[in-house]
């Protein structure tokens, strides 16, 4: 295929893949950071001992995120190189639930037209089992393309139950995993395969690129959420052998996944959980920073918030129903990567506490500690400055105000996914929407409206009970801050228009009468994208 | 790419094309015309009045009363030759300081253009020029305005070693101005010494980015100023001790820290407003995380600036917490160009619109804390000396006494004083004599007092700058003689009068 019928991507959109770091001033971050945490520990007189207890408990968490990021990033340009070349077979899945047949179609073409000697398409159609409406046209599809579709019948285990579906009936050594809107550039298996010449390789992962994050609030906050995981964190992991799977765009080899038994089945980020499990075994994993295939970001509030909960939900439960810390097999550096990312949803419990402690100060007059406003910003200044730059340079200034916000502003989803966690609800698999959901999700940003009601409210009876003094206003600016937090995220759930005229999308389309994809502008996907709405093929 | 010296490319400069010329013109009136009504018509403070009465002597005396002191001697040196022709009224010497400030102006912008761009130099710029803290010290018979325009200078020259990629014979004119502007730095305030150190870290860090030899350059630097300024210290060795004729300091606390930035943008303040200010940092915090833009870039002159603004006032801070107390806020005034550029730079990061917001914001607030500022006649940094000066020519007689504590604040009392009574000091003092200032006693106090008072009638009892006796004194008075009244005449600054004799001041008048 000819390259020029792929441009390669605006160098701007892989800033986040070119990492630095600086492990002076990352040891100087982790240091600020203890000297915080312990000068207000034990330097100052307590206040109000649950308010305390409360907001000791969610400095030990951010101590832990902030030497977790420090342990992740420390070096993020591991030489991982492939020592040599290598052509085994791969089984390539495209796993549908219902999606879109274009989605879908594109996603085939695109991987039809992979450079690489030996490799068969399957798609694994689970609409049948889905109810979804089109899962006949996928076979029909499936087929009129060149691939093979493979259509369950049987539920259980929703996309991990797909997948060993499939396992059974295919049988190249290694298998490529795609979802339905994640289309590989033709390169993909050439750079992804050859890590597999080291026999103890398991799995290899490659970025989940969105190629539509410019269209609205919610996709551009997604992709800059995306884009410290695919960056940074997963450079970093290689250092410690401690990538994981995400689920799409990756690569894994037969034998380790059987060693398994698969797929895991009882977890809804089954990814999370599979590789845990295989690098128990001892098998090796390693993330290419190379953007080796292109898919869609939730582009409606609600399907972001459905993604952002079964993520939260599934890595949630790996720390409480397989505590990294206790498993055997996987070493130190890795036992300590699992739980950092999977505690990392945890968060949202420490920001709603932080949140409300301005809140109950403003109600009821009550403090956690006795200290004065000065000398709390001098121990805490220089740490979250630190933090800040640290990021900065870490992420390569591809990390944003909005995707720090759309994380903090989370912590309703968070706090859902760990009570149901606790309760040990069942919660479904439920596949991304790939198009726009229509709809008013003002109801998702409740707490947030309520937050900043009951602020308001505070600051007047603060004000009226004690005046202007220190306490009050340095309350009310802590109260601001996270009002200012809240704010790209309240925005993205506000009803607008759909596309942003700068977008840059470049979007893998099907010609008319031609079976190779061919890559356009984004603003020509985009009128083509709305006129395909009603288009026949 | 790693950063070197070829590849710092010279900033943007294709800022809007408002002329910089006009905008600095009207700045340098603003200013001028903010001197000229407001601040240079003020009462001479303390530290002024002791900078005229040093400088009003020879060189060579003023070399050996400043050595003294805790200060190097150029600025005054300087000002002597300035008053030769000119005189030593109060608004003529403040001119001095104020023609440096003013020079601070076009160079700030100079300083921003070559960092950054036109409009980054030209915000910055104005922030220097309605900064209340600038403004204030911009009229001060001080140091202080000179080690503004010094420090600018020599940072001028130490960007231009590195930004637009030097080499070794490009970067010749920029050595010889960053040599001189360091030398005269070091003899203008002790505290230059902390923008060599800064600039030899900086360049530590970022040795790639300086042309060829500049370490050779740098170290040559250092040891031809250490060799120029040992005469200096041999010589305040050798005359003696330090004399204390200046307030004692304290240690620093947190407050007096963040007091320091506050004081930088919005200048003197009452204690309530200066709360309000203080206790609004976690803004900070907002406006850090909001500084998380998509490929915004940190050039090394971002760095530079933010170390020159910061590591002076953190190692003043640890310095007098751990060795000994010299935390003063204007003593750090050579941080604030840099603090603005910084600043100026951090702000302009910003989506247009927020940038706007917050630079208007910024502006209005310093306009609105300079006007303040020069309204509040009960702000500490207000020492009124000229009006208790002259309530004491219009009441004092050749009969009564004037006291002076702390001793020395005679000075200034001195400069306005034109009346009949003998001037003296508690405890007493002969300011013409080498030493210090003696330490008050308790014990000796009522052989004192009762040597001064002598056949007097009235006691002028002036108290300011309080070193932590002037209590005792006041109670000794109050205890002992009649309290005829109490003037206050600026924040600390008090007149007693007290009757000594119970005559009625007519000698001889007999039964």
């Amino acid at each position: 295929m000819p390259n020029d019928l792929y441009p390669p991507l605006p160098s701007e959109q892989m800033e986040f893949l070119r990492t630095t770091t600086n492990k002076p001033l990352l040891a100087l971050n982790l240091l600020a950071a203890a000297v915080y945490f312990f000068v207000l520990a034990f330097w100052f007189e307590r206040g109000n001992l649950v308010l305390y207890l409360v907001l000791m408990a969610g400095e030990v968490f951010h101590l832990w995120q902030v030497f977790g990021y420090i342990h992740t990033v420390w070096q993020t340009n591991y030489p991982i190189a492939a020592e040599k070349k290598c052509f085994l077979p791969v089984d390539v899945f495209i796993t549908v639930a219902g999606e879109p047949e274009d989605i879908v179609e594109n996603t085939i073409r695109a991987a039809l037209c992979m450079r690489y000697p030996q490799f068969r398409v399957f798609v694994l159609n689970d609409g049948k089992v889905a109810k979804k409406e089109n899962w006949k046209a996928i076979e029909t599809l499936a087929t009129r393309l060149g691939a093979v579709c493979i259509t369950r019948t049987e539920a259980s285990g929703a996309k991990a139950g797909n997948i060993n579906h499939a396992l059974k009936r295919t049988s190249s050594p290694l298998v490529a995993v795609f979802d339905a809107d994640q289309a590989p550039l033709p390169d993909f298996l050439e750079k992804a395969v050859d890590y597999f010449a080291d026999p103890k390789m398991g799995f290899v992962q490659t970025p989940q690129y969105y190629q539509n994050h410019g269209l609205n609030e919610t996709t551009k906050g997604s992709w800059e959420q995306q884009e410290l995981f695919f960056g940074p964190i997963c450079k970093g992991k290689n250092r410690l052998n401690a990538v994981f799977m995400c689920g799409t765009n990756m690569v894994i080899r037969r034998k380790a996944l059987e060693e398994v038994g698969g797929m895991s089945e009882d977890n809804i980020a089954e990814d999370f959980l599979t590789s845990l499990f295989i690098h128990k075994k001892g098998w090796r994993s390693v993330y290419i920073p190379q953007i080796l295939a292109c898919g869609l970001a939730p582009e409606d509030f609600l399907s972001y918030h459905n993604q952002q909960f079964r993520w939260a939900r599934g890595s949630l439960e790996v720390v409480f129903r397989y505590n990294p810390l206790f498993s055997k097999g996987l070493s130190w550096g890795q036992k300590i990567q699992y739980l950092a990312s999977a505690s990392y949803y945890l968060s949202g419990a420490v920001v709603l506490s932080n949140a409300l402690l301005p809140l109950i100060f403003f109600y009821t007059g009550l403090i956690p500690l006795n200290i004065s406003t000065m000398s709390l910003a001098a121990i805490f200044l220089p740490y979250i400055f630190l933090t800040v730059v640290v990021l900065r340079l870490t992420s390569n200034s591809a990390y944003t105000f909005k995707a720090l916000s759309f994380s903090m502003s989370s912590f309703p989803i968070h706090i859902r996914a760990i009570w149901a966690v606790a309760l040990r609800k069942k919660t479904a698999f439920a596949v991304t929407a790939k198009k726009k959901v229509q709809g008013n999700f003002l109801s998702l940003i409740i707490p947030h409206l309520v937050y900043i009601a009951l602020a308001t409210i505070g600051i007047v009876i603060a004000i009226s009970r004690q005046g202007l003094d220190a306490e009050v206003l340095t309350n009310s600016a802590w109260a601001a801050f996270n009002i200012s937090i809240f704010i790209p995220f309240i925005n993205a759930a506000l009803p607008r228009a759909t596309t942003s005229p700068d977008s840059k999308v470049i979007s893998v389309l099907p010609a008319k009468n031609a079976d190779t994809p061919v890559l356009v502008s984004g603003q020509q996907a985009l009128e083509v994208k709305n006129g395909q709405n009603s288009r026949t093929n | 790419m790693p950063t070197t010296a070829k590849n710092i490319t010279p900033p943007n400069k294709n800022g809007k094309d408002f002329s910089a010329v006009w905008i600095i013109l009207a700045l340098l009136l603003f200013i001028a015309v903010i001197s000229f009504f407001f601040l240079s018509r003020q009462s001479l403070r303390l530290d002024e009045a002791q900078t005229l009465w040093q400088s009003s002597r020879s060189p060579s005396g003023i070399l050996w009363i400043v050595a003294q002191d805790v200060h190097v001697p150029l600025y005054h040196i300087l000002l002597h030759f300035w008053q030769m022709p000119l005189g030593n009224s109060v608004p003529t010497v403040r001119l001095f300081s104020l023609a440096f400030f003013l020079a601070s102006i076009p160079l700030t912008y100079l300083v921003g253009k070559k960092a950054f761009s036109k409009n980054i130099a030209i915000f910055a710029t104005a922030l220097m020029a309605i900064s209340p803290f600038l403004n204030w010290y911009g009229n001060e018979v001080r140091m202080y305005s000179l080690l503004l325009f010094v420090t600018l200078l020599n940072q001028y020259f130490f960007l231009g070693l590195f930004v637009g990629g030097e080499t070794e014979k490009s970067s010749r004119p920029h050595w010889t101005g960053f040599v001189l502007s360091a030398f005269f730095g070091i003899f203008t305030h002790y505290f230059f010494w902390f923008i060599l150190l800064i600039e030899g870290v900086f360049f530590l860090f970022y040795r790639k980015i300086f042309p060829p030899k500049t370490f050779r350059n740098l170290a040559l630097l250092a040891l031809l100023l250490l060799l120029s300024v040992l005469p200096w210290f041999w010589y305040v060795r050798s005359i003696g001790i330090i004399n204390n004729s200046d307030p004692l300091l304290g240690k620093p606390s947190s407050v007096n820290f963040f007091n320091t930035f506050s004081q930088f943008l919005f200048g003197f303040q009452n204690d309530h407003l200066n709360t309000i200010i203080v206790s609004l940092w976690p803004l900070s915090v907002a406006l850090a995380f909001l500084s998380l833009r998509k490929n915004l870039r940190t050039p090394p002159q971002v760095v530079f600036f933010f170390l020159s603004a910061l590591l002076p006032i953190v190692l003043a801070f640890f310095i007098s917490v751990f060795v000994r107390p010299l935390f003063l806020t204007r003593y750090l005034i050579l941080t604030v160009p840099s603090l603005f550029l910084f600043f100026s730079w951090f702000l302009s990061a910003y989506s247009k619109r927020l940038s706007l917001v917050l630079k208007t914001g910024l502006v209005l607030i310093m306009l609105i804390t300079l006007i303040t500022q020069i309204r509040d006649s009960n702000l500490p940094v207000k020492e009124n000396y000229r009006d208790a000066a002259a309530f004491l020519s219009a009441r004092a007689k050749a009969e009564d006494v004037i006291i002076v504590s702390a001793p020395f604040t005679i000075y200034p009392l001195e400069y306005y004083y034109n009346g009949p009574s003998k001037m003296t000091t508690l405890p007493l003092w002969d300011r013409f004599k080498t030493g210090a200032i003696p330490a008050f006693s308790e014990q000796d106090l009522p052989t004192e007092v009762a040597e001064i008072n002598g056949s007097h009638r009235l006691a002028y009892l002036v108290l300011s700058y309080d070193q932590g006796y002037e209590n005792n004194i006041r109670y000794y008075f109050d205890t002992h003689f009649q309290r005829l009244e109490e003037k206050i005449f600026s924040n600390g600054l008090r007149v007693y009068v007290y009757k000594l004799r119970y005559d009625d001041g007519n000698f001889g008048g007999g039964a």
